[in-house]
């Protein structure tokens, strides 16, 4: 049953990278609808404000971490087990 | 109702500790479900009150302070035990089952502590079973991550030790209670950082994913769960309000998603996953008001079903494929779907996605935050639920079950065991259950509840945030291919500072030893040591030898002399000295008449 839905989904991969990004575009219409009631910040009130923060916020960590990881802290697997504990 | 009737719940898991390793075959399995299930029962009936006091040398120890604070997390705790309990169902080494029912009992035992000493007690158990969930993998890597983790906690269980000592000797009290902020000095810092290392709060928290990576299967799942969500109840308890937590906290859900990042390892990820979900319980204690308390409680509650259902998931993937590795698997969807669609509901949990549990409990945490104007711990940790949808709901599933089209070893002939797939079940029902009936965890709450969690905005907002991040994956889905790296954590300074440590040891002690201390020895020590015992043998010889010599040869010509005057050999000699004697007696006894 999930094996076929996913072989499905799999084999109509455009399909469903279109209806992803109009799910995406419709939720940006619908945040134009959206009565604000709890408003605790600015960005409850721009429309698509929460959209742009997850987008960014998700390239931002990505970006960053995998900057620290290559810079400074990513060692090989045996790392502690070595005894000089050479890069 | 009546405070007479009051079984420990912990005793109860205890007594299942001893008994497991007794039982054997069907018998041992229902025991081992039966136990968390009359345990659960047990807390259903707990009245709130104080049980089970005990005078000890002038202290009052309680061993069952039941209030509605307690009764959260006892209810979640016996539940996770049961679901723990199947999970493991198909173990045939019972020091598992037995190691986890005593953790388990721990963990409620420090639950229903009502002093700091009990609590102790409880927590140090915490620490040994856990440990012993450790080691129970038995291979070298998970012996040593045992140790380090045994050596880690124990420095964590004297600080909390030392900070109770300190506050019974300058306050005579040891009742664990809600501390002061404004009046709180060494003492009380001291327990805290004792909470904080168990919370898992950086710098203290490197022990988390280096142990629940190296766990067995089952044990990460029971160890996910109790030692951090206890840590966030004591602080809680008596840490409310504490503000340098809302750092904290938010530094933690961050770091966690950094390293989660970084992470090749399935259960390292969701160890790193844990310190950022436990970053918004500490953050919540640390704004301290009663939404942020009861969204605290509330988190922990749905974390332990979620993080537990996540840990099952790849869990399982680890028992039938025995890998851990992103690098390592993919393309597992054809073969073990069922746990996929369950590893997915824990992912959708934890990324607060709507429906699901966490959609209701973080929620509560963000919103005190907001509502307490704290905006930079609210952003902090909104963006921080970002990367958590990122690794948790995206990565995990992505690279374990998609990415290659088919495994890169030969795949696996069967989905994970019947047992575990019904535990999964389990917990992802009541994943789903939190999140479409709130009102169910809610009514649970320490303070009452009239947060309504799904408005028009916040739905919207969440939705946004998610679905923008998944398009945010994809678009950079190449620079997360997993690298088979590890990343440098602060468990750096100790496992670096340990062979350092023992270079130094073999190195500088060793040659400290064998040049100075050896040439010193026979430089100095030994020629002052021969000078001494010559002196000794001169005073023997002369002094010593000399007087017992000249005694003996005086008493021998005294002898000499004595016999020759006295033994002469000549009658009338005899006979006139005989004579003489007898006259002076006469004549004594004459005087004295």
């Amino acid at each position: 049953m999930i094996k076929r839905l996913i072989a499905r989904l799999r084999r109509h991969y455009h399909g469903v990278r279109v209806a992803f990004c109009c799910l995406l575009g419709l939720l940006i219409l619908a945040d134009l609808l959206v009565p604000r009631h709890h408003v605790y910040f600015i960005g409850d009130e721009i429309p698509g404000f929460w959209g742009l923060f997850g987008l960014l916020a998700c390239m931002l960590i990505i970006v960053v971490s995998k900057w620290l990881g290559h810079v400074w802290l990513f060692r090989p697997e045996d790392y502690y087990e070595r005894r000089g504990g050479k890069k | 109702m009546t405070t007479d009737f009051f079984i420990h719940p912990a005793f109860l898991f205890f007594a299942g500790m001893v008994a497991v390793p007794l039982a054997r075959g069907v018998w041992r399995q229902a025991l081992v479900l039966l136990v968390p299930l009359m345990a659960l029962a047990t807390v259903v009936l707990l009245a709130p009150g104080l049980h089970g006091q005990v005078e000890l040398h002038g202290l009052t120890l309680t061993f069952g302070r039941v209030d509605r604070l307690a009764l959260v997390f006892a209810n979640v705790f016996t539940l996770m035990a049961f679901i723990g309990a199947i999970y493991g169902l198909h173990l045939a080494d019972p020091w598992q089952q037995s190691a986890a029912m005593g953790y388990v009992g721990s963990a409620l035992g420090c639950v229903f502590a009502g002093d700091y000493l009990t609590l102790f007690l409880f927590w140090e158990g915490l620490m040994v079973f856990s440990a012993a969930l450790v080691f129970l993998r038995r291979t070298k890597g998970a012996v040593a991550a045992g140790y380090r983790y045994m050596l880690v906690h124990v420095f964590g269980g004297l600080l909390l030790l030392g900070g109770i000592l300190l506050q019974y000797h300058q306050a005579g009290s040891i009742t664990f209670t809600a501390i002061d902020p404004a009046a709180a000095g060494p003492a009380q810092y001291l327990i805290l950082a004792g909470f904080l290392l168990n919370a898992a709060v950086p710098p203290l928290h490197a022990w988390l994913p280096d142990a629940y990576g190296s766990a067995t299967v089952v044990g990460s799942v029971f160890m996910c769960a109790y030692t951090t969500k206890t840590a966030v109840y004591a602080l809680i308890r008596s840490f409310a309000g504490f503000e340098i937590l809302i750092v904290l906290g938010v530094v933690m859900a961050l770091y966690g998603v950094v390293y989660a990042v970084l992470e090749n390892d399935a259960r390292r990820l969701l160890s790193y996953h844990i310190i950022s979900q436990v970053g918004y319980m500490v953050a919540g204690v640390g704004i301290g008001t009663e939404l942020a308390i009861n969204g605290a409680c509330a988190h922990a509650f749905a974390h332990i079903l979620y993080k537990g259902l996540l840990f099952m998931g790849v869990g399982s993937v680890l028992h039938v494929t025995g890998r851990s590795r992103f690098s390592e698997l993919g393309g597992l969807w054809r073969y073990m779907p069922w746990t996929l669609v369950f590893t997915l509901v824990g992912g959708l949990s934890i990324s607060a996605f709507p429906l699901f549990s966490g959609f209701v409990t973080k929620s509560m945490i963000i919103s005190g935050a907001w509502e307490d104007h704290l905006q930079w711990a609210a952003l902090g940790l909104t963006l921080a639920s970002a990367g958590t949808f990122l690794h948790t709901g995206l990565k995990v599933p992505y690279f374990i079950w998609f990415w290659r089209e088919r495994p890169a070893f030969a795949p696996p002939r069967r989905e994970a065991p019947l047992n575990m797939l019904v535990a999964m079940a389990l917990a992802s029902y009541y994943c789903i259950l939190i999140g479409i009936r709130p009102d169910t965890l809610y009514r649970l709450l320490p303070y009452a509840v009239d947060y309504q969690p799904y408005t028009p905005t916040h739905v919207m907002a969440s939705l946004q945030i998610l679905l923008f991040t998944m398009l945010g994956f994809f678009l950079l889905i190449k620079k997360l291919y997993p690298e088979p790296e590890i990343g440098l954590d602060l468990d750096w300074f100790y496992r670096r500072g340990g062979v350092a440590f023992t270079t130094f040891c073999r190195r500088v002690l060793r040659l400290v030893d064998e040049e100075v201390i050896r040439n010193l020895h026979q430089t100095l020590f030994l020629p002052l040591l021969r000078g001494l015992a010559g002196l000794a043998a001169w005073n023997d010889r002369r002094l010593v030898d000399g007087v017992v010599d000249g005694t003996a040869g005086a008493v021998l010509r005294f002898g000499e002399t004595m016999r020759f005057f006295m033994q002469p050999g000549i009658l009338s000699r005899y006979v006139a000295r005989t004579l003489t004697v007898l006259a002076g007696i006469i004549l004594l006894t004459l005087w004295i008449r």
